[in-house]
């Protein structure tokens, strides 16, 4: 995306190069009811973020907000520099938002949609062909060009949905569930379309599919109960919250080794326990828990060295992924 | 003002293709002629006048134009198309007076396609143009704030048969309004007839374009169309 195409579809760059979204102490009453507990997060250009989160968790209204469609009871937010309650023309001009089911009109064509949406963004009109042809080639809707919304899949309405979102070249994607109701191999695709376009544009996902954050976004945010719990890359989120490191120990071992195998593990000074998961002839694999850091590994190797054990492979087990978002999000 | 135009233009062409617009002109096209012909007394009353088509068809809006109305907010609301538009870079207010600008288009057609009936008219005889005109004025300023009554009720609610039923009630009530009043109590009529829909009508039919009638009917679509844009905001607060 050259910045001479994003003057043209009337989309300001931010004034300085700050956080392409900022958000600071988001609050949302419906109600009584307090669906965002003050959220605060920052999203930089280029970073595709997860929004993680159960069902009602506030990932859907913290999109609202940022996009929008309803107002925050407290806090700020900034989108591409822009101040989301002062300037909220300007913030949605440089967004492209996909709404939860990608609710079009079904009594458009694709074309005829895609067109409106130009007019709407400010797309002149010596540009738009070029930008609907590009857009329908970019979300793979070629052959479904001559129908109308209403008769498309719903993974072909989605990429409909995505196709008007970034029609104007937005710096930021919001996308809520863009995967949601598709079959697997649509869902490669549209994730695979997502990670190019992260390449240049600035996209916040919202998801409650773990792989699919692992797989397409470079850092995660998970909310829960209103409340941001966990942000950063899975390495770091699993890291930080593996209460003990664990190590997978697999080793072929003499048979009358193998009897005293667990004790000796268990007498280094750093394990806390060993557990026998396979055994398969004179092929054995412990879990070994323990404190230490990499002292646990290399008190490990040494013992396997002592004892002769054929070391067949020595690794950190991470704790994982869906037990952390477990751990944090049941209240 | 691009904006209000964009989405007229798309209204318009939504309004196209549902069966319940292509319903309500034919239906409208068939009895203003059935009812101008038939019951207005064309015939016996030996003038040149469309009168008998301006009465019929004010009718036929309480019942017709309601049906026109009722899907503009409310089938965005029910379908959730309308967070979409709503989140594009557009004022709340540009999307109500677009959906306005879209139905109002659709009635200024549907009235064009009457214009056989001063045209036949004329040729048979000579037909005094004043209250033809403003007839049609009166059938526009009139037909413009029943559907931004509409408008206004469709923004009320998902469901597009109760966005109907309470503008056929809003505006059924305030069209006989100075003759319900007058019922009760005679003296009343005339200073309730302000507030009639019908009674602004008639001075303008007769010809008489009377600033006082125009402002009516444009405080009635301004108001409606305020209300309207306060309660499709309101889904920011609550």
């Amino acid at each position: 995306m050259s910045a001479a195409t994003v003057e043209a579809a009337g989309v300001t760059e931010s004034p300085a190069d700050k956080a392409m979204i900022e958000v600071r102490d988001l609050r949302k009453f419906y109600g009584s009811f307090e669906a965002l507990k003050g959220i605060s997060f920052r999203v930089g250009r280029g970073e595709i973020v997860g929004f993680l989160g159960p069902n009602g968790a506030g990932k859907t209204t913290t999109m609202k907000i940022l996009t929008g469609y309803i107002s925050a009871t407290s806090g700020w937010f900034g989108v591409a520099g822009f101040d989301g309650f002062d300037n909220s023309l300007d913030v949605r001009r440089n967004i492209g938002y996909l709404p939860e089911n990608a609710p079009l009109y079904p009594d458009m064509g694709i074309i005829e949609y895609l067109n409106f949406v130009c007019q709407i963004r400010r797309i002149p009109v010596g540009k738009r062909k070029a930008r609907i042809d590009a857009m329908v080639e970019t979300v793979g809707l070629t052959s479904m060009i001559k129908k109308n919304i209403g008769e498309l899949s719903k993974g072909y309405r989605q990429r409909v949905g995505l196709a008007q979102a970034l029609i104007h070249e937005p710096p930021v994607l919001i996308l809520d569930e863009p995967t949601s109701g598709l079959d697997p191999n649509q869902i490669v695709e549209i994730r695979k379309l997502i990670k190019d376009l992260g390449k240049e544009h600035t996209i916040i996902l919202s998801t409650h599919n773990l792989p699919e954050v692992q797989m397409t976004c470079s850092r995660m945010i998970i909310i829960s109960n209103g409340t941001k719990v966990a942000d950063g890359t899975a390495d770091a989120i699993q890291a930080q919250h593996a209460d003990t490191q664990s190590l997978l120990i697999t080793a072929r071992v003499s048979e009358e080794a193998r009897a005293a195998m667990s004790d000796t593990i268990t007498s280094i000074p750093s394990v806390l326990s060993a557990e026998l998961l396979q055994r398969d002839g004179e092929r054995v694999q412990f879990r070994v828990s323990g404190s230490g850091g990499d002292e646990l590994a290399e008190a490990v190797y040494s013992t396997a060295k002592e004892h002769s054990w054929s070391l067949i492979e020595l690794r950190r087990d991470v704790m994982d992924l869906e037990k952390i978002f477990h751990k944090l999000t049941q209240y | 003002m691009g904006n209000i135009w964009f989405i007229g233009r798309r209204e318009l062409a939504s309004l196209f293709n549902s069966a319940i617009a292509w319903f309500a002109i034919v239906v409208f096209l068939f009895m203003v002629g059935a009812l101008f012909f038939w019951t207005g007394e064309f015939f016996e009353v030996g003038q040149n006048t469309m009168r008998g088509f301006f009465d019929q068809a004010t009718l036929l809006f309480i019942f017709l134009l309601p049906a026109i109305s009722m899907r503009l907010v409310s089938e965005e609301k029910r379908t959730g198309s309308l967070e979409l538009l709503i989140t594009m870079p557009l004022r709340d207010v540009e999307v109500m007076l677009g959906k306005l600008l879209g139905a109002f288009l659709f009635l200024v057609i549907t009235l064009l396609l009457t214009a056989a009936y001063p045209i036949t008219l004329s040729m048979l005889g000579r037909l005094d143009m004043g209250p033809v005109i403003g007839g049609y004025v009166g059938l526009l300023l009139m037909g413009l704030s029943f559907l931004s009554v509409g408008l206004m009720a469709s923004t009320w609610t998902k469901n597009q048969i109760v966005a109907f039923i309470l503008t056929l009630l809003i505006c059924g009530f305030f069209y006989f309004i100075d003759a319900m009043a007058g019922a009760f109590w005679e003296s009343a009529q005339d200073t309730v007839a302000h507030l009639s829909f019908r009674a602004h009508f008639e001075n303008i039919s007769r010809g008489v374009l009377d600033t006082r009638d125009i402002i009516f009917y444009l405080s009635v679509t301004t108001l409606a169309v305020t209300i309207g844009t306060f309660s499709l905001e309101s889904r920011r607060w609550t």
